[in-house]
């Protein structure tokens, strides 16, 4: 068939066409109205959330089509296609990838009485550009056999010499170790986190890939003071009660832990408006709180108890993201990360 | 899994086959019209195209390479040129090694170490890396480990490491190669060498070994294009390389002019990699086509001998592909059984198979469009294109993302404006995170495996053929449809087979342009990975061995019937 369709002499030129055309009209067609369908670009799509949209889909009746990918990712996504994005919500596990979107005008604004219940006024963007799905607290983190407690309170302490080639960290790529240098230039100035950070380099840490990986690295013996956010302990201790690390919350008596913020925002060309808002109601609601919380993050929801297994870990002093200060301050903070040699 | 460079220099197809566009039939063949060259020029363009933006990158807002050469660049570059040296190194002794052992002595177990020695060519270095990881420093969900907390293996997280476990999946390129090239020598030289008084282990190492010198440094190159190429051993074990830098400025800074600054850095570092390895082969050619009886018969060994030269290849299969298959079985096992498969997986799969089908057949089509075009109108200008088309497969997969990215962004805004203006209807970007624009990507990547499938393959048939039928009344495409194609099955299977395999197991392409919501295989392993969700993890790279072992297999059972000559041809 297609042999004889060439032999008709159909150069192939015009074939080629055809099929480009046939795309482009398959494209087009698909491409229409899309109905009650809302595309979110959820950078917590990996393992055990997509429940809490599929609870929302039987809830509401509204489909959802999720994209997953990392924050940054989703964000480097978002700014390409612009106008042309299919996305609706973007949802992220990091404060900063939210503050580019609304920054680079990719997200509009949504309020509503729910939103403004379900969320404190520190969670929330004051024009509604995000909203907060869970807070996460970035903290020491150290190994219970090989060091004391109380040895580790504060953030500078991974730069004390004692722990020389004793530390371990995740990549300077690593969207909350950026978040929480942004944080730290904003709160501490720049001189005084290069300091720091030029301190915590000086102990030659080991460079892991993910926070899962460095408790495994730690618990294994090969590393005895680490930086990882404090739900992958969590799910750690849930699996095994004995397992070797312990967090070591950081300047109690002062400032507190640092604690990001993963949120959602509505994208700024979606014409779902109204029913990206009710996801993001829904996201926020006690009956999806509790499945996010069930994997040991903190509720943004302040009726939502954190999980069995943490709630020790509920009156640490925490230290919110200063994300108007920082922000802005992102782009400084990585370029001061590869300056000190962060890998 | 690669087909080899030496092909359109050293290999078989141009030189052997006389060339169709001299001789007696060409000056009326000129004469007819250029469209299939055309065609053919226009398809190469297509697949070369997008990596002339790489350049173009330092033009223009080229400031960002200051920054990157200050911070970035030094290490990273540093790093890559030591994988490229380590590896070469490690494959060329472990891999040009275990050839010459195979070749020239007998030991218990020979017969089969001779082909299990290429199956951990269908372990991509990223699954390997995360298994060792997974039995080093185990996460506690993972009990089910087989060497429980007893593996100590300091330093993996290190260049060193990224070198031993690529070496372990790379040195089967050295192998192949070198092993093909042993077999081609004749005992003569041998005998001869002996004669004048020397003993067999001399003889083989002053006669044998400089003999198949051009084969064993083509294996070699092969195997520093794939390390270069690496993207998921490195940004698993946390090695810096520059693969993974391009990674980090595009996505963690969003930069994408310096990611294509460090794309051309890369690039350039690849080519000159090849120009060496052309250069230090010069016009050397491996000796082959002796008749069968003539090969070595390898020297028995015994006693203490026999016994370490069939432990040590064992231990080095045990490591680097039978216990990571048995873990990641054991792992994947313990998943179904718990019932933690990922939901998406079976998504994940179909996925996979599409772009890999999809992928080939496109694959198959602008070769065997390139290749006729060649032939039925030569031309040099045309034979220039067509190989600097097949320059993509020595482009890392994340070099050719950041390629490609530019141009389709480009395209989707111009088709979304026409059918915004024309139609009067939005519709969705084509190219920019879809399957389409991975397709394209893979085929930039991976049109050279099919073209020098398909090359090899045209080059033994008869221009006489092509004669024949044209005197006959036929038309150039009818020629090509149905005195071509018929001939060309097996090239074009194997070529198929080859893209098809290769677009399975990518990851670096696939994680840079990867359609959200549409993950492979690939992207399932390392997305687990980098949240050492082990488990998760098992089962999808499980299926990547599995798919990527028949090509091997097939590889192994053509070295069977064709003697291993011609297995190395294919590679």
């Amino acid at each position: 068939m297609l042999a004889r369709l060439i032999r008709r002499r159909w150069p192939l030129p015009v074939l080629a066409v055809l099929v480009l055309a046939a795309i482009v009209g398959v494209a087009v067609v698909a491409g229409g109205d899309d109905g009650e369908q809302l595309v979110i670009y959820n950078g917590r799509s990996h393992y055990g959330d997509e429940q809490v949209f599929l609870d929302f889909e039987e809830e509401t009746g509204i489909e959802v089509v999720l994209r997953g990918g990392t924050a940054p990712e989703l964000y480097e996504r978002l700014r390409r296609e612009g106008e042309d994005t299919p996305a609706d919500v973007l949802v992220t596990t990091d404060l900063a990838n939210l503050w580019r979107a609304e920054e680079e005008g990719l997200l509009q604004p949504t309020t509503s009485s729910t939103l403004e219940a379900n969320v404190p006024a520190e969670l929330h963007d004051p024009d509604g550009y995000w909203w907060a799905v869970s807070t996460r607290l970035r903290v020491p983190v150290v190994s219970t056999e090989r060091v004391e407690p109380g040895a580790v309170t504060s953030y500078e302490d991974l730069g004390d010499p004692r722990f020389a080639g004793r530390t371990c960290l995740r990549t300077s790529n690593s969207e909350y170790n950026q978040s929480l240098v942004a944080d730290m230039i904003a709160k501490r100035g720049p001189d005084a986190t290069e300091e720091l950070l030029r301190s915590w380099m000086a102990n030659d840490p080991e460079i892991v890939g993910s926070d899962g990986e460095m408790l495994a690295v730690m618990a294994a013996g090969d590393c005895d003071v680490g930086l990882s956010n404090h739900y992958y302990l969590a799910r750690a201790l849930e699996e095994d009660p004995d397992f070797p690390v312990a967090p070591a919350w950081p300047d109690q008596d002062g400032a507190g832990a640092h604690a990001n913020v993963s949120g959602a925002g509505v994208v700024r060309w979606s014409d779902q408006s109204e029913a990206a808002t009710r996801l993001i109601e829904y996201l926020t609601s006690p009956p999806a709180q509790e499945l996010i919380v069930a994997r040991g993050e903190f509720a943004a929801n302040p009726e939502v108890p954190p999980a069995e297994q943490i709630r020790d870990w509920a009156d640490v002093e925490t230290d919110p993201i200063d994300v108007e200060a920082a922000g802005p301050l992102l782009a400084d903070a990585v370029a001061l990360m590869l300056e000190v040699g962060w890998r | 899994m690669a087909l080899t460079r030496t092909a359109p220099e050293g290999g078989a197809a141009p030189d052997t086959a006389p060339d169709p566009g001299s001789g007696s039939g060409s000056r009326r063949r000129r004469r007819g019209p250029p469209g299939w060259a055309l065609v053919g020029a226009l398809v190469a363009l297509v697949v070369v195209g997008p990596l002339l933006a790489l350049p173009a990158s330092f033009v223009g807002e080229g400031a960002a390479f200051d920054e990157i050469a200050r911070t970035l660049l030094p290490d990273a570059l540093r790093t890559s040129i030591l994988l490229a040296l380590g590896v070469g190194a490690g494959t060329l002794v472990v891999g040009g090694g275990l050839a010459l052992l195979v070749s020239f002595w007998d030991f218990p177990g020979r017969k089969v170490l001779d082909w299990a020695l290429i199956l951990p060519m269908a372990m991509p270095g990223y699954v390997l890396a995360f298994v060792v990881l997974g039995q080093y420093g185990l996460a506690s969900p993972l009990q089910s480990n087989l060497f429980g907390d007893g593996l100590r293996i300091p330093g993996v997280r290190s260049p060193v490491g990224a070198i031993a476990i690529l070496v372990g999946v790379l040195y089967p390129y050295v192998y192949v190669l070198g092993r093909s090239a042993f077999l081609g020598q004749s005992r003569q030289s041998l005998e001869a060498a002996r004669c004048l008084g020397r003993t067999y282990g001399q003889a083989v190492r002053q006669v044998a070994l400089p003999l198949a010198r051009p084969a064993l440094a083509a294996g070699v190159a092969l195997a520093v294009m794939e390390a270069l190429a690496d993207f998921g051993t490195v940004n698993l074990l946390g090695v810096q390389a520059l693969t993974s830098a391009i990674y980090r400025v595009w996505y963690g800074a969003f930069d994408q002019a310096a990611a294509l600054q460090l794309a051309t850095v890369l690039v350039g570092l690849a080519l000159t990699l090849v120009t060496i390895e052309r250069l230090l082969r010069g016009r050397a050619r491996y000796q082959q086509n002796l008749s069968r009886g003539d090969a070595v018969a390898p020297r028995r060994l015994h006693g203490w001998r026999a016994v370490l030269a069939a432990a040590l290849p064992t231990a080095l299969l045990l490591v680097v592909f039978v216990v990571p298959v048995v873990q990641l079985v054991a792992w994947s096992v313990e998943t179904v059984a718990e019932g933690t498969v990922a939901p998406s997986l079976w998504r994940a799969a179909r996925t996979t198979l599409l772009l890999g089908v999809a992928t080939a057949a496109v694959a198959v089509v602008t070769a065997t469009i390139v290749v006729y075009g060649q032939r039925s109108t030569p031309s040099r200008p045309g034979r220039v294109l067509a190989r600097v088309a097949t320059v993509g497969y020595s482009v890392p997969g994340t070099v050719v993302a950041v390629a490609v990215f530019v141009p389709l962004v480009w395209i989707d805004r111009r088709v979304v404006d026409l059918s915004a203006s024309w139609l009067d209807r939005d519709i969705e970007l084509l190219f920019t995170g879809t399957l389409l624009g991975l397709i394209v990507a893979y085929l930039v990547r991976f049109h050279a495996l099919a073209y020098f499938s398909v090359e090899s393959r045209m080059g033994r048939i008869s221009p006489s053929l092509d004669d024949a039928a044209r005197a006959l009344g036929a038309d150039r495409t009818r020629v090509l449809t149905e005195v071509h194609l018929p001939l060309l099955r097996t090239g074009i299977v194997t070529a198929a087979l080859l893209v098809g395999v290769e677009v399975m197991k990518e990851l670096p392409a696939t994680a840079l342009l990867r359609p959200l919501g549409g993950d492979t295989l690939a992207i399932t392993v390392w997305e687990a990975t980098k949240d050492s969700r082990l488990d998760t993890a098992a089962l999808p790279a499980l299926l990547i061995v599995g798919v990527s072992l028949v090509p091997v297999i097939l590889l192994v059972r053509l070295m069977r019937s064709e003697g291993w000559t011609g297995a190395a041809d294919r590679i």
